[in-house]
């Protein structure tokens, strides 16, 4: 047996056993009090004199030999923050897609997207941002659920021990604490069910199988459309790329990749949307500009609208009276010059 | 799941539905080279108010064709249905062979 010495994960576990929470069935057996209180003495005395580095690494918990990326804690955070500074969204779902066929696929998507006519520096950034990429999926549900209902502005202050002994106010609001959960788990755990008007609840049924995500960080319908037009065209409305300029897009393994990826659904401006709503953002002319000019123009026709209705009446009234006066004065020449004859 | 005695595949599904789940997950289980080695695979998806039923519709190479109930099965009914049949071929396919 490797010699006991102490270290932070045993005077942990040490700590919980001996002032648990509540009392277990464990504690209150006569025999338990001797065995934590010799475990305690036994810790106390083999580390006189003795202290451990500050990175000391208990044996029985070695460090992860995962890269961080891939962690499951820094997953959740970076699917949260996509979440919550990502606009759109596309779900795929892929079916055993290739190494080579996601390369030829970002390839095209990529070549597509840089190839929108852009207006300003923003656009292009946009470009450049967007992304197609693998999600793990259960992952994912859990960070939809965190970014919907936990709002870490809410989160009470807690006090909590400094090194010196000293008490101050701190608030643990990050994704991975405790009211991070509580929050989560009672909306989709409690008596009632999640709502279903909740983006949560329409958005999960997709998360199943694989997923991917297309993300763009702005709502961009012409950025959009051009993503669409590549990774599930539909004639009409978002052609596929022609042979002749686009060649690339014709080889087999860009279109069995393709084949194999279906858009499921999406999540725009925090509201879930399905295939034909995509088509309807996508299929938006000219952007967020050219929705701007149709407000502009609509406005100002209802205004010349307003103004020639209140004229209306006033010019009708003014033409009235102008055509009597003509009648008017038409009779008053005529009699003067029939009175100008009798006396001839 | 074996795949190879597979010709054609065609399904149809509202992702929306949490019903669709066998049916998408069944389309995950075919191999990346499904396609390119003949089998013929259709998918349809329904729009996102449709209550339409999904479709699982599976015919095989001796001309066998398996109408699946997407929307009660689970994937391992699903999985097992399609083997039964496939495990046959093989069995016939191995002996020609032999």
């Amino acid at each position: 047996m490797p010699p006991r010495i102490r270290c932070t994960a045993s005077a942990r576990g040490l700590t919980a056993a001996v002032k648990p929470s509540r009392p277990s069935a464990a504690l209150l057996r006569p025999s338990a009090p001797a065995v934590t209180s010799a475990a305690r003495q036994y810790a106390t005395v083999s580390s006189r004199g003795l202290r451990l580095p500050d990175d000391y690494v208990p044996p029985t918990k070695p460090p992860t030999a995962r890269p961080s990326e891939t962690r499951k804690a820094q997953l959740l955070r970076t699917y949260t923050s996509l979440l919550r500074s990502t606009p759109l969204v596309l779900l795929f779902q892929h079916n055993n897609l290739t190494a080579e066929e996601w390369v030829a696929v970002r390839r095209e998507l990529k070549a597509a997207i840089t190839a929108v006519p852009t207006t300003g520096d923003e656009s292009a950034a946009l470009a450049s941002k967007a992304q197609l990429h693998v999600l793990r999926t259960s992952i994912f549900n859990v960070a939809l659920k965190l970014v919907e209902f936990y709002d870490p502005s809410k989160v009470e202050p807690t006090s909590a021990p400094t090194v010196t002994g000293k008490r101050v106010k701190v608030v643990y609001n990050h994704d991975l604490s405790r009211a991070a959960w509580k929050a989560v788990r009672e909306v989709t755990m409690g008596e009632t069910p999640i709502p279903e008007t909740s983006t949560y609840a329409q958005l999960s049924p997709l998360l199943v199988g694989p997923v991917a995500a297309f993300t763009l960080p702005a709502v961009s319908p012409q950025h959009l459309a051009a993503a669409l037009s590549v990774l599930s065209p539909s004639p009409p409305g978002f052609p596929a790329p022609t042979r002749k300029k686009n060649p690339g897009y014709y080889e087999p393994i860009t279109q069995s990749g393709l084949q194999k990826l279906l858009l499921i659904g999406a999540r725009i401006e925090d509201k879930a949307f399905d295939m034909d709503g995509v088509k309807w953002v996508g299929g938006i002319e000219n952007g967020l500009e050219g929705l701007r000019a149709q407000l502009v123009h609509m406005l100002q026709s209802a205004g010349m609208g307003l103004t020639s209705t209140l004229e209306g009446a006033g010019k009708a009234l003014w033409l009235t009276m102008e055509s009597r006066r003509s009648v008017l004065e038409e009779e008053q020449n005529g009699g003067k010059t029939e009175e100008k004859k009798a006396d001839a | 799941m074996i795949t190879r005695f597979i010709t054609e595949i065609q399904t149809a599904f509202n992702p929306f539905s949490p019903r669709a789940k066998s049916a998408r997950l069944f389309l995950s289980f075919l191999p990346p080279n499904a396609r390119s080695s003949g089998m013929n695979i259709t998918t349809q998806l329904f729009p996102r108010s449709s209550t339409a039923p999904s479709k699982l519709y599976v015919k095989f190479k001796d001309g066998k064709e398996l109408n699946l109930d997407a929307d009660n099965m689970a994937i391992k009914n699903i999985v097992e249905e399609v083997d039964r049949h496939s495990r046959i071929l093989q069995k016939a396919d191995d002996l020609a062979a032999a």
